[in-house]
């Protein structure tokens, strides 16, 4: 227990970086009156009240008021929503912790911060659970003459539903632009724009430095994704070869990078499944059997989609990966303020982040999850928009700790090395991604340089 | 709570290094599963695979990075070269390009390793007969040559991978006993049996049978 209050102590400090109270940030005196508190409900209340000064200030939290629906006048109902999604998340905390009660060694703050995290991912999966309600509010607001960009990425982050994914996409992605009326013409053009730009680059005698990318995509391609025979057809082999040569030739200080594959495919599989029917097996389909036209679209729409997804993260790509470098070492700072106890352990175990964590960043986690969730994971990257790329920096963060008790029972170098390379997440869903996208938001929330980001709410 | 019992002598560092698709990733596999992958993804950084060997008599335990191949990750997996004790370099005897390219491997292992690691050159695809286009006696010139050990290899069939792995295994072994790797060395590659987790601390627990391999 000693120890515990050490760590307490530790983190507390890091937190109080920013001495004087900021609105909307759990006041940290506030936190640990409560930490040794055993109910987790009142630990729960207590961290709302540390946070209630948010609504003072007039500055709105517009992802939680949005996720929950809820306004900011509506204070009373905030409170309902929060209080029985407080007791939802015991239950369910109950539930999920059954089965490892030999943990009770488990911080407390950490036990706190579990039930705050998942009374969020309790809304966002209310918000699922009534599909239709979701899919219609998706549905208007797609078809407003302009739309409120803003309002799709609110929407969007806590999941797009399947049915119209592919348009939401496409306009998260800034692919379509917002007014309606000019979507049918934009997206002729870009496609046909792609499509030129195939004939000129591709179809041709290449030069010796645009041979090498080609070749060197050329034997990748194959090796990709054996699991999944959808990408064993030629035609989608060729497909992808196109799209990532394309992006190769135009971004020549990165040119193409191993893993790049990978994020072509979840954009690639919904916009393919678009030009299907609903009960089409996407593992039994023969692509060559579609039309050249949709065919050609489905490709267009991915290479433009993914070149404006990679945008923000071309410095992971470049000559020494230095985006990814910085990233990994941002990584282990936060574990490092988030979770001593862990980050000890693996050093203590001589395990380097960079030996885990890289393949995390330069693939996006496509690598560590099952293709449906990195769909899912998709929605809330292209929800982030631009910050997307610091947001994966907490996705990675809440995805390590989500693992932090079955690594802490790994006792060595190579326990831990091949646990963390092979993490357990063939049976996860949407609902285990919205739980990591939403510990990553409260990772960022309370971690990330806050008084920034409320000034931009503020503004 | 007492430490958790050893069931080996040594731990070896390994590291597997060539271009892309010569096979490094297969050959790990082979080695560790005893199973050829047919179509395993490109690896992305490193992965880590293990194994425990017996080499004259001690059980070794092996501990292999496995770097991707890719330029672009070079930054990266050059990190992994300090540390190991044994170095498996692997191009594909189907492919003249990745043979050509070994003197730059060669180049990058040699400078970022230690003296005594040991270099192990691999001709992966062997099975690949009537593919050929790089001749056993040229690779093995460039061996020789070069001081390096040699062998033609095949991930699918399994042929002389075992023994590509303990022949290293062997070979440092061997520098421990006459003395050439210095087991105190921060970056030998190499731990004794440790007594509890953590850094190695050898002092009077040199072996003392001669290798008679």
């Amino acid at each position: 227990m000693a120890e515990n209050s050490k760590t307490n102590t530790d983190e507390n400090s890091f937190w109080k970086k920013h001495i004087r109270t900021i609105p909307g940030r759990p006041s940290p005196k506030k936190v640990i009156s409560s930490s040794n508190n055993n109910s987790s409900s009142t630990s729960f209340q207590n961290f709302k009240r540390s946070v209630d000064d948010v609504w003072d200030c007039g500055v709105a939290d517009n992802e939680f008021a949005n996720e929950s629906n809820i306004s900011l006048t509506d204070i009373t109902i905030c409170k309902t929503i929060a209080e029985s999604a407080a007791i939802n998340v015991i239950n369910n905390h109950k539930i999920k912790t059954d089965d490892k009660s030999q943990l009770d060694i488990l911080p407390m703050k950490h036990a706190n911060k579990q039930n705050i995290s998942f009374s969020k991912c309790n809304i966002i999966k209310n918000n699922n659970d009534d599909g239709t309600s979701k899919l219609s509010k998706f549905e208007a607001l797609l078809q407003t003459n302009i739309l409120e960009l803003d309002e799709l990425k609110k929407l969007s982050w806590s999941g797009v539903p399947h049915k119209i994914r592919a348009d939401t996409w496409r306009l998260l992605a800034g692919y379509l632009p917002a007014n309606i009326e000019r979507r049918k013409e934009v997206l002729e053009r870009k496609r046909l724009d792609y499509l030129n730009v195939v004939q000129q680059y591709y179809h041709t005698d290449r030069d010796e430095i645009f041979q090498d990318i080609y070749h060197q995509i050329h034997i990748d391609i194959p090796r990709m994704s054996p699991l999944i025979t959808l990408f064993q057809q030629k035609t989608v082999q060729e497909i992808f070869e196109r799209i990532l040569f394309i992006w190769a030739i135009r971004h020549p200080a990165s040119g193409y990078v191993q893993g790049i594959n990978d994020l072509v495919t979840p954009f690639f599989v919904v916009f393919l499944q678009e030009t299907l029917n609903d009960n089409d097996n996407l593992d039994r389909v023969d692509v060559s059997t579609i039309s050249v036209d949709l065919r050609n679209n489905v490709e267009a729409d991915s290479f433009w989609c993914l070149s404006k997804f990679l945008d923000s993260i071309q410095d992971n790509y470049i000559f020494a990966q230095l985006g990814i470098q910085h990233k990994v070492n941002q990584l282990k700072e936060l574990i490092q303020r988030i979770d001593l106890t862990l980050h000890k352990h693996l050093l203590k175990h001589d395990i380097d982040y960079l030996q885990f964590s890289f393949r995390w960043m330069n693939n996006l986690l496509t690598r560590e999850l099952p293709l449906r969730c990195s769909i899912r994971l998709w929605d809330t990257y292209l929800a982030e928009s631009d910050s997307f790329a610091s947001f994966q920096l907490y996705v990675c963060a809440a995805f390590l700790l989500h693992w932090r008790d079955k690594l802490l029972l790994e006792k060595d170098f190579q326990g831990l090395m091949i646990m963390l390379q092979n993490l357990p997440t063939q049976d996860w869903n949407d609902s285990d991604i919205s739980m990591l996208v939403a510990e990553a938001y409260r990772l960022k929330f309370i971690f990330a340089d806050a008084p920034n980001h409320l000034q931009t709410n503020c503004s | 709570m007492s430490a958790p019992p050893y069931s080996y002598s040594y731990i070896f560092k390994y590291i597997i290094i060539g271009d892309m698709g010569v096979g490094k990733s297969c050959l790990l596999h082979q080695f560790t599963e005893k199973k050829f992958m047919s179509d395993c993804p490109h690896t992305i950084g490193v992965e880590f695979g293990t194994r425990i060997i017996e080499v004259c008599g001690q059980q070794i335990k092996l501990q292999i990075w496995d770097t991707a191949g890719q330029e672009r990750f070079r930054a990266v997996t050059r990190s992994y070269y300090r540390g190991a004790a044994g170095a498996l370099m692997v191009y594909d005897t189907t492919r003249r390009s990745t043979y050509n390219h070994l003197s730059s491997w060669l180049t990058d292992t040699r400078n970022l390793t230690n003296s005594s690691t040991v270099i192990f050159l691999i001709g992966n695809k062997s099975d690949l007969k009537d593919q050929r286009d790089v001749a056993y006696e040229e690779a093995k010139q460039f061996a020789d040559e070069n001081g390096l050990m040699f062998v033609e290899a095949s991930a699918k069939t399994g042929d002389n991978v075992e023994e590509a792995f303990v022949e290293t295994a062997k070979k440092i072994f061997q520098r421990i006993q006459d003395g050439r790797l210095d087991l105190n060395a921060t970056e030998s590659g190499v731990q004794h049996k440790p007594s509890q987790p953590g850094r190695t601390t050898l002092t009077d627990q040199s072996p003392k049978n001669t290798c008679t391999c």
